[in-house]
């Protein structure tokens, strides 16, 4: 979910912008020292972030019968690692604003710690923790998306929470108020994403074991690797 | 190509210097956020809309079918403001002023919206990201994003059309097929992807790469008299907004 242009009151706009600029300039750094050492990444990371940006135009039904599409932020951070989905996840939210007028520019800032830090690093995490427990590759994509979905979506909840307190029960009340409503929906999503992200993991697997070898995802990481330098 | 980016190519302001529409469009948006909704967003909302329609020529049905999608986000979102939870009217209730703020942030987000449509509809991202080297984004960062930009509609073009080959292979008849599907689409928009970037990686290795990726701009000096009255414009809405705040209800 991505909150609308002009969504979040002037004030908080800028204080998300500035809570999740920290983790995009880290992105940048990472980036752009790959970038210098190794200029053929460009390409590869460039391609990287437009199947990002794919993932998320994909439509995944969902139990009500509508459709919706998956936030692509967990495949993404297990395949790339979360600093570089940080700058891949900007351009991506810059990118369906301006092309697709989802989401805004003045909400970015809100929009990127939601979707392109939060998400990443929760879903990463999860991943991270369930194979260093010896949990198998494909358990460990799907809680990996899982969570990363559904960070997304909790942090969304706490941001319009914080943006719009309940008149009666306050901050507390709010996020019970929109917690409740994307959780009817977010819960089945989130499912519905991390199955589709092992599925789409096992077809990878299958076509393209070189990739997943290169980016560290299939077997041991190369031992000397910057952040982000498999993408 | 999607659709606004599309008319951005065909826009009349298409050879205007991008600084003079993010000026405009942007600072729209600003004025749309930060100015009182009532009166202010309507006013925004209306200049915008007159903007958009006449000097930058923007055909009513396109600006119709990009607009509705985020205003059917600012409805939904708007909703929720009109319940409480908790509190002496019981768990769910409505809430005192529930209608009024649910008018102001309707009205502030679908003039704020329209505001970055104007920017959109009359601006290819292709035009501004070579510029925003000289804004201060590391130069590897724009390169990275303009590989993106181009290879992005590719893969849209090639979901479209193993979408359209799934269905003729009976791929969305049963629910099991429809996630077949999209896990394959999935995976066949990762192959492509990579394989694409490899192809341009060949191709530029082949023409001396050397980590930069050049791009040619059309020369489009900024105009001064259109800043002059764009601030006029927006200096024009913030008073005329603070002076009609004091008198209308």
């Amino acid at each position: 979910m991505h909150i609308a242009e002009g969504y979040l009151p002037p004030v908080h706009a800028a204080a998300w912008g500035v809570a999740s600029a920290p983790f995009v300039v880290h992105g940048v750094r990472a980036l752009t020292r790959e970038v210098r050492a190794n200029p053929e990444s460009t390409l590869l990371l460039g391609a990287s972030g437009a199947f990002t940006f794919v993932l998320s135009a994909l439509k995944l039904p969902s139990v009500t019968g509508s459709c919706s599409h998956p936030t692509g932020t967990g495949l993404g951070a297990i395949l790339f690692r979360p600093p570089i989905m940080a700058v891949l996840g900007t351009i991506t939210l810059l990118f369906q604003a301006l092309l697709l007028a989802h989401g805004g520019l003045t909400t970015l800032g809100a929009n990127v710690f939601s979707m392109a830090v939060v998400g990443p690093w929760a879903g990463y995490g999860t991943y991270l923790l369930c194979r260093r427990s010896g949990a198998p590759l494909m358990v460990g994509v799907f809680l990996g998306a899982f969570v990363a979905d559904l960070s997304t979506y909790c942090v969304t909840s706490v941001q319009l929470a914080l943006a719009f307190p309940d008149p009666g029960s306050g901050v507390a009340g709010s996020l019970a108020k929109f917690g409740g409503i994307f959780a009817l929906t977010q819960i089945p999503l989130a499912v519905s994403e991390g199955l589709l992200t092992v599925l789409v993991m096992r077809l990878l697997a299958q076509s393209s074991k070189g990739d997943l070898l290169r980016l560290g995802v299939l077997g041991r990481p190369e031992p000397k690797r910057h952040e982000g330098a498999a993408a | 190509m999607l659709p606004i980016d599309a008319a951005a190519h065909s826009s009349r302001w298409r050879r205007r210097h991008p600084v003079e529409k993010a000026a405009l469009g942007l600072g729209l948006t600003l004025c749309a956020v930060c100015l009182p909704p009532w009166p202010g967003a309507p006013l925004v909302a209306a200049a915008t809309l007159a903007v958009l329609l006449g000097p930058a020529a923007v055909p009513g049905r396109q600006l119709w079918r990009a607009f509705r999608i985020p205003l059917g986000f600012c409805v939904t979102g708007a909703v929720p403001l009109l319940f409480a939870v908790g509190g002496p009217g019981g768990p769910v209730s409505w809430a005192p002023d529930g209608p009024v703020h649910a008018g102001e942030l309707l009205l502030r987000t679908a003039s704020a919206s329209l505001g970055v449509l104007l920017f959109a509809f009359t601006t290819p991202v292709s035009d501004v990201l070579p510029r925003l080297v000289r804004a201060g984004v590391p130069a590897p960062v724009v390169d990275v994003a303009l590989v993106m930009y181009r290879i992005v509609f590719l893969l849209l073009d090639a979901q479209a059309k193993v979408r359209r080959a799934q269905a003729a292979r009976l791929g969305a008849t049963t629910r099991a097929a429809v996630w077949r599907s999209l896990a394959g689409l999935g995976a066949t928009s990762f192959v492509r992807a990579f394989d694409r970037a490899q192809r341009l990686q060949n191709g530029l290795a082949g023409r001396g790469y050397d980590g930069t990726l050049r791009v040619l701009l059309p020369g489009a000096p900024v105009s001064r008299p259109f800043l002059a009255a764009t601030g006029a414009l927006l200096c024009g809405l913030v008073a005329l907004t603070l002076v009609l705040e004091r008198f209308l209800p």
